[in-house]
Order: structure tokens, then C-alpha cells, then sequence
């Protein structure tokens, strides 16, 4: 069964609402976005050309490629435009009333 | 009182009072331009069924209409930061509109100057601190101004004169941002006509958009957007008595209007339409203040002697001003309640009221002659001293979705699916038809007529410059 560990990774009130932060978790950039719908973890390399999604810009949903504009949904990752068509890996995300964690996979999973 | 046995092809009138009747009584007067009338016989020939079918006919206003014609493509709100982007696609047309300072808005044609291709892949609203063609990496600063080209050595050629983006014109007005991409474009204030000056009195640049729905319609974009240049549909489409008296106004070659009454009607312009509805008995005036119900609102009743118009326009005034934080208490009846809606050539259409709040555009979908995408905003008036907020994305419906599954339409959302349940109809009855044409009446359709002399004036111009 797979194992996954919490990381907390940023307070509470840390990340405005329209906002992001990316984060170093386990040697991975994550980038988490403070949506009207609440927060969501997906990596921070676009999947075409492997830019930082942390110089784009979150729009509603959308997470904003800085380099060839290409958008994802944050909600599931998936690609919604050119040259984009790769999801991104998401990850679970819990908040509470001390900080905002994400879970992933522990090392040592089999 | 309209004289409605006037013989003058266009002067008759449906029998009862006008609007302009119903507008100078209101307990709330209204701004000077919607007391003004202006309708002109523009002539009673068909309009061939073959302006919405043909594909050779749609491949003419491609051609010389939309490459040549001002259009909307987005708010100001959509580019409040620099390097925020809109992607407005029209046929085969892509344009970027880009806030590329902080008091600069520009466009461009959506097309790599290396090798042609899409710079921008989605349409609507992003964001890019520069322009990077995914096909070789040449990139662009958001003025358009070429900025670096990879193995730089074996393009000599190339310069800033040469390949920097193609400028697309851009302005704006009400809150909107306007594109033609004809570099020797008219400015759009010569198009605009009366807007500037009547909204001067409703400004849209102070509205936020609080739903943004888009349809694919199953007709071509001038039947989807004649739906809604009438009222006279009302009776039958809508099942509603407000309409039969609608007054139709024709500013110039690029503006018409029509303003219809909510909350009274006039049972004597439904005079000779089928069976007795709403005439015997007509509608009392406590039936016409149950409108309130559909914001929720108890109607209560009206007293003797009163009448329901401007007690819906009193409730309205508190319900929408506590709702949206804003003082209405200076809105006239009839911006607060009626449907006033100005057209704008080719495809746009903008709403100075409060209950009916729409901004509309209607355009083809893709390069299918026989479908077409209709955008529609609701624009709510933003407080004073209140910025405007991130606009919402739009709410995407294909063609057999209904308007009642968008959250946030309200009243409106059945209100739509009747206006748009006819096109499919309308555009297979256009094919089978071995009468030629369609028939307009002289003053309730001449807005559409009008418009249709204005595509022939784009379409022969261009074409005697060939």
C-alpha cells in the first residue's frame, strides 16, 4: 500500500487569495495556489518546456505559463491550451487551522 | 398616441400608447437620449436567405468584414496588470490584446513573424511577460518589438522594421477594448456615433462583469444575433405581453436601439395577435408587480389609484443598491427596469439598464457558415471608489446545453433558452425554403435591415477595390 507523508509547508495565512508559493518538498518544486475554491498543490515545471510556473501568473483556476502562455487547471492538473498538452501531477492539499500541508508519496513507498 | 392607419411604408405603428409615451409619464424621468426618437424607412425588399447559408457569402465577409470592422474583444478588467493578455479569435482571425505598460494597452495579430505560427495557443484571458513562439523560440517584448531570434547569425534579413509583431488597432471605450485589424482603419469614436454621449449618463466603464456565459448557437451569427435586435418576438417566443409597442430607433449606419417597457405593457398593440391573452382580461396592475417575486422580493400590493411601473422601479432601487452596494436613487424608472438595448455594427450589442444589465456579442464559430458563438456579459454597477474585481471565466455551453444550468442567470436563464430555441429551426427553414428570402417589417426589423445595408456597404467596397 502506498504510504504518503504530510508536509507542512506554509502558515495558514501565508498565500493571499490569488496567489502562489512555491515550495521544495522531498527535492520536488511544487507550486500551491490560493484559488477562490480553496488551495491546490501541482508541479511547478510546465510540462512542455519545463519553464517555472512560479514567474507565471494564477488566474481563477488557471495556472499561467510564463514562456508560451499555456494554461492548466489547478484543480486536476489538466492542460487547457497550447503548446501544452501534458497534465500536470497534482498533489492532495489540507489546511487547517495552523498551516496548509501537502501529501506525498514517503520515500521508502514500494 | 401612435397613428397606426398612417399609409407611408414605415410610418405606422402598432395602436396604444408609446414608449415615449410611457417614458414622459414615468414618476422617475428618464436622461434626455431615450426620449429621443429617430427611425427612418430604410425600404421593404427580402434579405436573401443565401447571407445566412452561402458559404461563398460568408467567405466574402471574412474577406472584407471582420479583418475590416471594430470589435470588442475583451474589458479593461481583463488586463489590469502588465503582461496580462486576451486572445480574441474571430474566423481565422487571432488577435492578442496585451496591457504592455501600466497605461498601455496594445493588440496584435496572434502569428509569429518567422514562420506564421500561433504565438498564443487558448483564447480569453492569460498572461506573458514576453511573447515566445513555441515552434523556434524568436520572442518578442510586449510592445511587440522583436527581441531575440536563436542562432541569430543566419538571419541577416531580419530587423525590427521587418519582423516585429504585426500592430493590430486598439481603443477603448465604456470599458471595453476595441481591435480592427485594418491599419487604415476609421477611429472607432466615428463608428461609435451617439454611444459616447448617451452612456455618458450609464457608463459601462464603472460596471463589472459579474457572469460571463458562452453558447455556441446553431446559426449563422447574423440569425443568432437578429433574435435579439426585436421585440416583436415576444408574444409568441416568450409567451409575454411587453413588446407588441417596442420603439425602434436608427442613430446612423452603425448604432440602432430599441427600448421595450418592463413592468406595464399596452394590451392595444396586441390588438389584432392571436386570441384574447392579455387583452380580455388584460393584465391588472397587481399581476404586473409580481415580477418582484423573481428577485425574491414580496410583491406586497398596489394601492388605489397607483400604478405597478414605478413601484417595481422603487423596489428595484432598494433591492439592487443594497445587493450591489451602490446608490441608485437618481435612476430613472426606465433605465432601472426596461430592456434598452443599443447595437452596435456588425456583432455587439450593450445595455444601459440595471434590471436588464447584458452586453452582447455574436460571432461566427470558427468558419462554419451555419453555427456561431454568443458571448454574454452581465454588467452590474461597481460602487463608487471600488476597483474592479478579477472578471470571471466563462461559462462554456455547447449547443444542446441549456442557459438554465448556469448558476447566477436567474429569471434569465429560460429567458435565453426560448431566444435561442428557435435558430436551429430557423437556419434548416433558411435551406428548404423556395421563397428566396426573408421578409422584415418596416419599423419593428428595420434594425436589421440596417445592419445588413451596412455589411453591403463593407462587402462592396472591398470588393471594388479588387
Amino acid at each position: 500500500m502506498q504510504r504518503t507523508t504530510l508536509h507542512r509547508v506554509a502558515g495558514a495565512h501565508d498565500v493571499p487569495l490569488g496567489k502562489t508559493l512555491c515550495i521544495e518538498v522531498q527535492g520536488r518544486e511544487i507550486l500551491l495556489c490560493h484559488t477562490a475554491d480553496g488551495y491546490f498543490a501541482v508541479d511547478n515545471f510546465c510540462t512542455h518546456a519545463a519553464e517555472r510556473l512560479s514567474g507565471g501568473k494564477l488566474k481563477g483556476h488557471r495556472i499561467l505559463c510564463p514562456l508560451h502562455g499555456a494554461a492548466f487547471d489547478v484543480r486536476d492538473g489538466c492542460a487547457l491550451s497550447r503548446p501544452a498538452t501534458v497534465a500536470l501531477v497534482t498533489y492532495p492539499v489540507q489546511v487547517d487551522d495552523t498551516g496548509i500541508s501537502i501529501a506525498l508519496a514517503g520515500a521508502g513507498d514500494p | 398616441m401612435a397613428d397606426e392607419h398612417d399609409r407611408r411604408p414605415g410610418a405606422a405603428r402598432a395602436p396604444g400608447p408609446t414608449i415615449s409615451d410611457v417614458l414622459a409619464h414615468d414618476r422617475q424621468p428618464p436622461p434626455a437620449p431615450l426620449l429621443e426618437s429617430r427611425y427612418a424607412f430604410l425600404g421593404d425588399e427580402d434579405i436573401p436567405f443565401a447571407r445566412y447559408t452561402c458559404a461563398e457569402f460568408f467567405q466574402r465577409e471574412m474577406r472584407h468584414l471582420w479583418p475590416r470592422a471594430w470589435q470588442w474583444a475583451c474589458r479593461e478588467e481583463h488586463l489590469s496588470d502588465v503582461g496580462d493578455t486576451y486572445v480574441y479569435d474571430v474566423g481565422p482571425y487571432s488577435v492578442i490584446v496585451v496591457r504592455s505598460a501600466e497605461d498601455t494597452v496594445r493588440a496584435f495579430l496572434n502569428s509569429c513573424t518567422h514562420r506564421g505560427t500561433r504565438l498564443l495557443g487558448g483564447e480569453g484571458s492569460g498572461y506573458s511577460p514576453a511573447f515566445t513562439c513555441p515552434f523556434h523560440g524568436w520572442s518578442w517584448a510586449l510592445d511587440g518589438s522583436i527581441r531575440n531570434i536563436p542562432g541569430r547569425w543566419d538571419f541577416p534579413h531580419v530587423s525590427h522594421a521587418t519582423h516585429d509583431l504585426q500592430p493590430v488597432r486598439c481603443e477603448r471605450w465604456g470599458g471595453f477594448v476595441f481591435i480592427n485589424m485594418d491599419p487604415r482603419a476609421r477611429p472607432l469614436a466615428e463608428y461609435l456615433d451617439v454611444l459616447p454621449d448617451h452612456f455618458r449618463h450609464f457608463p459601462l466603464e464603472r460596471r463589472r462583469i459579474r457572469l460571463h456565459v458562452q453558447k455556441i448557437l446553431p446559426a449563422n451569427w447574423k440569425a443568432a444575433q437578429e433574435a435579439f435586435m426585436e421585440a416583436y418576438h415576444n408574444f409568441e417566443t416568450h409567451d409575454s405581453p411587453n413588446g407588441g409597442n417596442t420603439q425602434y430607433d436608427i442613430f446612423g449606419k452603425y448604432v440602432s436601439r430599441f427600448i421595450h417597457n418592463i413592468g406595464n405593457y399596452s394590451p392595444q398593440s396586441l390588438d389584432d395577435y392571436p386570441g384574447d391573452k392579455w387583452r380580455r382580461p388584460p393584465v391588472t396592475e397587481e399581476e404586473l408587480l409580481a415580477f418582484l417575486s423573481v428577485y425574491g422580493i414580496d410583491p406586497g400590493h398596489v394601492p388605489p389609484g397607483e400604478t405597478a411601473r414605478p413601484l417595481i422601479a422603487e423596489a428595484l432601487r432598494g433591492h439592487f443598491g443594497d445587493t450591489l452596494g451602490v446608490d441608485l436613487s437618481a435612476v430613472s424608472d426606465s433605465v432601472m427596469l426596461d430592456s434598452i438595448e443599443y447595437h452596435l455594427f456588425p456583432n455587439m450589442f450593450f445595455f444601459p439598464g440595471i434590471n436588464v444589465p447584458m452586453a452582447y456579442r455574436f460571432r461566427p464559430n470558427g468558419e462554419d457558415v451555419d453555427s456561431s458563438i454568443f458571448d454574454l456579459l452581465l454588467l452590474e454597477p461597481l460602487p463608487e471608489g471600488v476597483e474592479h474585481p478579477e472578471p470571471p471565466e466563462p461559462v462554456r455551453l455547447g449547443v444542446e446545453q441549456s442557459y438554465t444550468e448556469v448558476e447566477g442567470l436567474g429569471w434569465l436563464g429560460p429567458v435565453y433558452d426560448e431566444d435561442t430555441g428557435n435558430l436551429a429551426l430557423q437556419q434548416q427553414g433558411f435551406k428548404t425554403s423556395r421563397k428566396p428570402g426573408l421578409t422584415l417589417g418596416n419599423y419593428q426589423e428595420a434594425r436589421i435591415r440596417r445592419m445588413h445595408m451596412t455589411l453591403d456597404e463593407f462587402l462592396s467596397a472591398a470588393m471594388a477595390k479588387e
